[in-house]
């Protein structure tokens, strides 16, 4: 190998960082367009309103019958309109219960109970009203 | 004589002007990438837009005032399109764009008295664009009722409160 020119050497190296280079980016935009996947997944996905609707219909539910029996008709049929129509048009499994008035910081308020699961997002809280 | 000793020289200039329009290429886009995550954002939008719309029109004027909503929902499909172009003209309430490409479809969801739930058109006649197949969003409300809403098939009680459920697909076309 004696006497061979070795000037191309540093074209070839050159010529190496370029490509590594451009394999960085490359990555850099692959990885890129799925950036913000399950950020927008996660967000369209939390049924955000939905359980403050749900929340808003048990309060409503509550201003209506909270005088009234629980073995009242009418009141059980509320109940279940809200129970059926959440699992038939919103995929939710949803039962909630109002307890008797307690004293609460000098008011009377009742106790209650809401759960919420459609499958990805459960929701369970006790809220006095 | 004619020799071919440049070809080279222009091959190699062609290879350098294509990695570079390649390179500038690669910068310029690595900067500004349109992700999946920017196609959901109109979608939230609209979202909330709706929902909030929903609120609204939930909320009565004065205490124990009956709200717009259930004002609507309790004249059944007798008010006609009166529910879905108030809540079009609540959602297009902002300055600016008069957003006329905004369309919607309003539902009502009910129990009946064998414990199925059905889904009915609250505003007749329907969108005349619409298909079924937009990529809608859908914002729901409940509401209830002293007594039965008029106009609705198979309700089969006699008049009782109930809840039921308002349902508005959303979309701009």
């Amino acid at each position: 190998m004696a006497g061979m020119n070795e000037d191309g050497q540093w074209i070839v190296l050159m010529g190496l960082l370029a490509a590594v280079g451009l394999f960085f980016l490359a990555l850099v935009i692959n990885q890129s367009a799925i950036v913000g996947q399950t950020t927008a997944e996660g967000v369209i996905e939390f049924p955000k309103n939905d359980i403050r609707d749900l929340r808003e219909a048990v309060f409503d539910y509550t201003d209506k019958f909270r005088t009234v029996p629980d073995s009242d008709e009418t009141k059980k049929n509320v109940q279940k309109d809200i129970i059926a129509i959440s699992l038939e048009r919103k995929n939710a499994v949803v039962d909630f219960s109002v307890g008797g008035p307690q004293e609460i910081s000098g008011r009377n308020l009742h106790p209650i109970e809401i759960r919420y699961n459609n499958g990805v997002t459960e929701y369970h809280e006790t809220v006095y009203y | 004589m004619v020799n071919d000793r440049g070809q080279l020289y222009t091959m190699e200039g062609v290879a350098a002007g294509v990695i570079m329009l390649l390179t500038a290429y690669i910068v310029v886009s690595t900067t500004s990438v349109y992700t999946a995550g920017d196609t959901h954002i109109p979608d939230m939008q609209l979202e909330q837009l709706g929902s909030d719309v929903l609120a609204m029109m939930d909320t009565p004027d004065r205490d124990g005032k009956e709200s717009q909503l259930v004002g609507f929902v309790k004249m059944g499909t007798g008010g006609g399109n009166d529910l879905r172009d108030a809540f079009l003209n609540n959602s297009r309430m902002r300055a600016g764009d008069p957003d006329n490409d905004l369309h919607a479809q309003v539902f009502l969801s009910y129990r009946r008295s064998d414990g199925s739930v059905n889904t009915t058109e609250l505003s007749p006649p329907s969108d005349p664009g619409f298909t079924g197949r937009e990529n809608a969003v859908r914002v729901t409300r409940w509401v209830q009722l002293d007594g039965n809403p008029s106009g609705i098939p198979g309700l089969g009680y006699s008049p009782r409160p109930r809840a039921v459920l308002v349902e508005v697909l959303l979309w701009r076309a």
